[in-house]
């Protein structure tokens, strides 16, 4: 008869063994069979060690890469003459985010035991690792904080101040972001469903990786940026519409996107941590496991990507009469956005309706905010906050009893999706989430937003805007082309040019 | 002393003498949990292990757009672009409703799969979620290599239709027959005689998925004819060159770094011994596979590198490029079984088969942007043929099964039986292939949904079709046809006004 341990206890085995007459060999004997099997049950731990830490630690390598892919968007999606400018905040916001995130970010965070509003141990690391908290979890958590920080800076490319730029990024990194995840996500935070006892409408927040924590964070902080410092000129001044101020490249648009995308698959199955573990009755009783739950999380998010573009590819042909690369790339990103919350709770199926509607809500916003004279350059606030809003709606729709309780354990009853018979507490607590966090970080980003705009360290002056930022702040334009003509790439025509240091260029993206 | 863990209670209960019976059954359940922890350790790693080689293949996809983006000129960037990002989302879609259980629903014959529609009775014992993702990484990579032989010149409704086909239908099928366990001439076969007593074996795709890219685009590409201005009155070959080597070779060495899953992944599963308790085990075999394929595309670029300054007189980066995916192409069929050196004369030979079938395009008319029915379908053949000379009988057991007196590869003394399957399988390919895409091809054209129209084409497609160039490097407030250089004042005196080059 197999136990579900391979605990040995020797006191017990003894007696079993005693059918023969000498006891001391039989006690040694015992004593050898249990510490064998105890060596057995160490090397078990140890390799589950191994296995979740390399687990954990390339997927956080994937998350890291979307800042590579976040970069590229932003470059691509600005004019030229701003494009150092974007790239820089979105290397700053790793660097500057590593910092502080170290020094007290993840302490706000995650530092138990605490309260449920922040968290208040492990400051710079200290007391690290623990068994629930070793260096590739600080690590993934890490790569999340720049996440967030990097979703703003793009509702406020091309007309902010780089000082501007590091205050948010360290406060948002530092502080905001940080008592949000603790709310979420830390086993002591106040609206968590890992919490022991007292549950939020005795279910929690099922935010598994971050509709909220992370995009709706990013977007209605970048949404206040925005708005206090206003549109970027020449935007909304025609009376008949918005005038589009475009990217300068779509390579680099769909570059970033496909990058991110990449990334996304660190990002939502590798919020399950660990990837060792059974939901079978006992060891090796069935083929799943967590590992398929993983498995299944990556699925999720790659069908509500893949409906989300091809529902915005139609939806724009239709709309605005052409194939829209930069449009569909949006819209594969509202589609990931809006499945971040509940990837591992719902069927592939729901997935699918995730990706639709997300593209819609997407449309919809961008439609609302050039109603309102809203001008954000990446549609961040629109796609992180308005599709991240969506998605925990979507998770209190359709997450899967079995899902939750596998993932989440606690009462086997607990709520769940509305539309799967779960009843309304689920989605009662994700409406709270959303106005939770639109008026923490409205609070506290707003705040810093206006006080830095009543310093005058916010917005750049005019001529630097029609310059460029590139030009007046960071050195120069990003790009060097040679003065005569291209038969097949771009035609460049030399007009003056008494100062020009002309190196000979490579390739140009 | 026997190297399972199991434990037989009577066998133990005789070597422990009388009242053991309880002490047997004690050691027995726990060395009994023992051995179901391993199986799930396997579960844990292996998934591990195929979910990171998804992602791997994944990231081809991306390579691929930026291969296609530089090779194409600036005015058709957009479009080509989309056409990747599309082939990818539709083709999850649709290999999601129907194309994973084509290819792979079992039990069924061994023809075409029909079970896990929408993953229904999902997940399985013999298939996990990360199977499904792994294979769905390479039905779009398919897709995507057609994409290149038709590019610059097609209408973007042709591209829809055409990729929704191949991803959910026309690939699905090939791999049933290569890849499952019920295909007809797969080397997994259990339920029927193997093909020539060995099945085909294409380990990774250089048939079911190069191949299958590459003859889909020598179709569309054959019939809806060369761009405009690609051969000239007299016939000869004008180059329309790329507009970036940068984006080249960017896509080249993200396609390289995406081989590593797409190769060694394709054991699915790396916690499998050979030989309990020492080195020999899958491990192994897969990291061979990934040096395989890492010599084999070396071999290929140096080959292509001084190949072409023997012909034409410089080093040329894309050509090289070009010829180094030409490599990996080739060596995607036997990456597996066949030893390291060998993979150096699969490259070898690659480059050359790449450079001629070149050659013969050029002899023939025939116009293709991205060289990808020469390279995938070329070069993908001769990696068919070359693991029919070289696959090791060794590895085809370890991998295949262990039968006694396996065909394997005829220069290691196996005999001509694999080369027999291998010929089918390109025969049948080809043949599939040219059936369904071409006459898909045809439609499309008679129905007028194939080729542009000559002016959209003079214009570019991005301007007419996709809302404007792909790159605006400055303001505009002129026409979009020229951009003209202003100077920029510089507010503070900083040394010389431009900075770095560009990416």
């Amino acid at each position: 008869m197999a136990s579900s341990t391979i605990s040995c206890n020797a006191s017990d085995l003894i007696p079993l063994l005693s059918g023969g007459a000498n006891a001391t060999a039989t006690a040694a004997a015992a004593e050898f069979i249990c510490s064998r099997f105890e060596t057995v049950s160490g090397k078990f731990t140890d390799a589950g060690y191994a296995i979740d830490n390399t687990y954990l630690l390339f997927s956080a390598y994937l998350v890291f890469s979307m800042q590579l892919g976040f970069a590229m968007l932003c470059a691509g999606s600005v004019r030229a003459k701003n494009t150092m400018n974007i790239m820089l905040t979105n290397v700053i916001d790793a660097a500057a985010g590593g910092l502080f995130y170290y020094l007290f970010g993840f302490a706000f965070a995650y530092g138990a035991p605490s309260n449920g509003f922040i968290g208040k141990h492990f400051f710079g690391m200290s007391d690290f690792p623990k068994p629930t908290f070793d260096y590739p979890f600080f690590l993934y958590q890490w790569t999340f904080a720049i996440a967030a920080a990097g979703i703003t800076s793009g509702s406020i490319a091309e007309r902010t101040q780089f000082v501007a730029y590091l205050i948010y990024s360290s406060f948002l990194t530092g502080l905001v972001y940080p008592i949000v995840s603790h709310w979420f996500w830390s086993s002591d935070g106040w609206a968590s469903p890992a919490r022991s006892d007292n549950l939020l409408f005795q279910s929690g927040v099922i935010d598994f990786a971050g509709s909220g924590v992370v995009h709706m964070v990013g977007g209605i902080a970048g949404l206040w940026g925005a708005l206090i410092e206003g549109p970027r000129i020449g935007r909304f001044e025609q009376r008949s519409k918005p005038l589009t101020l475009r990217g300068h490249s779509a390579t680099l648009v769909v570059l970033g996107t496909f990058l991110l995308w990449f990334g996304w698959y660190g990002f939502n199955p590798g919020s399950f941590a660990i990837i060792f573990k059974s939901y079978g009755t006992s060891p090796g009783s069935s083929f799943y496991g967590q590992w398929s739950a993983v498995g299944r999380t990556a699925v999720t998010t790659t069908l509500a990507g893949c409906t989300a573009a091809l529902t915005t590819l139609f939806g724009k042909r239709l709309i605005d009469g052409y194939w829209n690369v930069t449009d569909v790339c949006n819209g594969l990103l509202g589609g990931f956005a809006a499945i971040t919350s509940g990837c591992s709770v719902v069927e592939p199926w729901a997935a699918v309706i995730c990706g639709f509607v997300a593209a819609w809500v997407l449309m919809g916003f961008n439609k609302l905010a050039d109603k309102l004279q809203f001008d954000d350059p990446l549609e961040a606030a629109q796609l992180h906050g308005g599709c991240g809003a969506w998605g925990i709606i979507f998770t209190g729709l359709f997450a899967d009893k079995t899902y939750v309780s596998e993932i989440y354990g606690g009462d086997p009853n607990r709520p769940f999706g509305l539309f799967m018979g779960g009843g309304g507490r689920l989605l009662a607590a994700h409406v709270v989430q959303i106005v939770v966090i639109v008026g923490w970080v409205s609070v506290t980003m707003g705040t810093l937003f206006f006080v830095l705009h009543k310093m005058e360290l916010l917005r750049i002056p005019s001529e630097d805007e029609v310059a460029g930022m590139d030009p007046t702040s960071h050195g120069g334009l990003a790009y060097m082309y040679t003065e005569e003509e291209i038969k097949n790439g771009i035609m460049v025509r030399g007009v003056g040019g008494e100062d020009d240091h002309v190196q000979g260029h490579v390739g140009v993206l | 002393m026997s190297g399972s863990l199991s434990c037989s209670a009577a066998d133990l209960a005789v070597l422990l003498g009388p009242n053991a019976t309880a002490a047997a059954d004690y050691i027995c359940g726990q060395l009994s949990t023992v051995n179901n922890k391993f199986t799930d350790v396997a579960f844990a790693v292996d998934n591990t292990y195929l979910l990171f080689s998804a992602y791997l293949v994944f990231s081809m996809q991306l390579g691929f757009a930026m291969l296609c983006a530089g090779s194409v000129r600036a005015k058709n960037t957009m479009n080509i672009m989309l056409t990747n990002v599309l082939d990818a989302a539709a083709g999850g879609l649709f290999y999601y409703l129907f194309g994973y259980a084509f290819a792979f629903g079992s039990p069924s014959n061994g023809f075409i799969g029909k079970h896990n529609f929408g993953l229904k009775d999902f997940p399985s014992a013999s298939a996990d979620y990360s199977n499904f993702l792994y294979q769905w990484a390479f039905a779009i990579a398919a897709a995507g290599i057609t994409s290149g032989s038709i590019a610059e010149r097609t209408q973007f409704v042709a591209y829809l239709i055409y990729s929704s086909f191949l991803t959910g239908f026309v690939y699905p099928v090939v791999s049933h027959w290569f890849w499952s366990a019920d295909g007809w001439a797969s080397p997994f076969r259990t339920d029927g005689d193997l093909l020539f007593s060995t099945g085909a074996i294409d380990f990774a795709g250089s048939g079911v998925v190069h191949m299958v890219g590459g003859i889909a685009g020598l179709w569309g590409a054959l019939i809806e004819g060369p761009r405009l201005g690609r051969f000239d009155n007299g016939g000869r070959a004008i180059a329309l060159r790329g507009h970036s080597a940068s984006l080249v070779v960017l896509g080249t060495f993200l396609l390289w770094f995406g081989w590593y899953g797409f190769n060694p992944g394709s054991f699915n599963k790396i916690l499998v011994t050979y030989e309990s308790g020492t080195i020999n085990g899958q491990w192994s075999a897969v990291g061979r596979t990934a040096v395989t394929t890492t010599l084999a595309g070396c071999t290929a670029a140096l080959t292509t590198l001084f190949g072409k300054r023997l012909l034409s007189g410089h080093w040329n980066v894309s050509d090289v490029c070009n010829g180094l995916l030409g490599g990996f192409a080739a060596i995607t069929g036997g990456c597996s079984v066949v030893e390291p050196w060998a993979a150096i004369i699969c490259g070898f030979v690659a480059a050359l088969v790449l450079l001629g079938c070149n050659k013969l395009a050029e002899k023939l008319k025939y116009d293709d942007p991205l060289e990808a029915a020469q390279l995938h379908g070329g070069c993908g053949a001769w990696g068919l043929i070359f693991t029919a000379l070289f696959a090791r009988e060794k590895y085809l057991n370890q991998i295949y099964g262990e039968k006694p007196g396996r065909p394997h590869g005829l220069f290691m003394g196996g005999g001509g039986k694999l080369l027999g399957a291998q010929l089918i399988q390109i025969l049948v390919i080809t043949g599939w292939v040219s059936a369904t895409m071409g006459t898909l091809f045809f439609i499309l054209k008679k129905m007028k949904l194939l080729r542009i129209s000559a002016e959209d084409e003079m214009a570019g497609m991005d301007m007419t079709r996709h809302g404007g160039f792909a790159y605006m490097y400055y303001d505009d407030d002129e026409s979009h046809k020229a951009i003209q250089l202003r100077k920029v004042e510089h507010r503070s005196p900083s040394p010389s006004g431009v900075t770095t080059t560009s990416v």
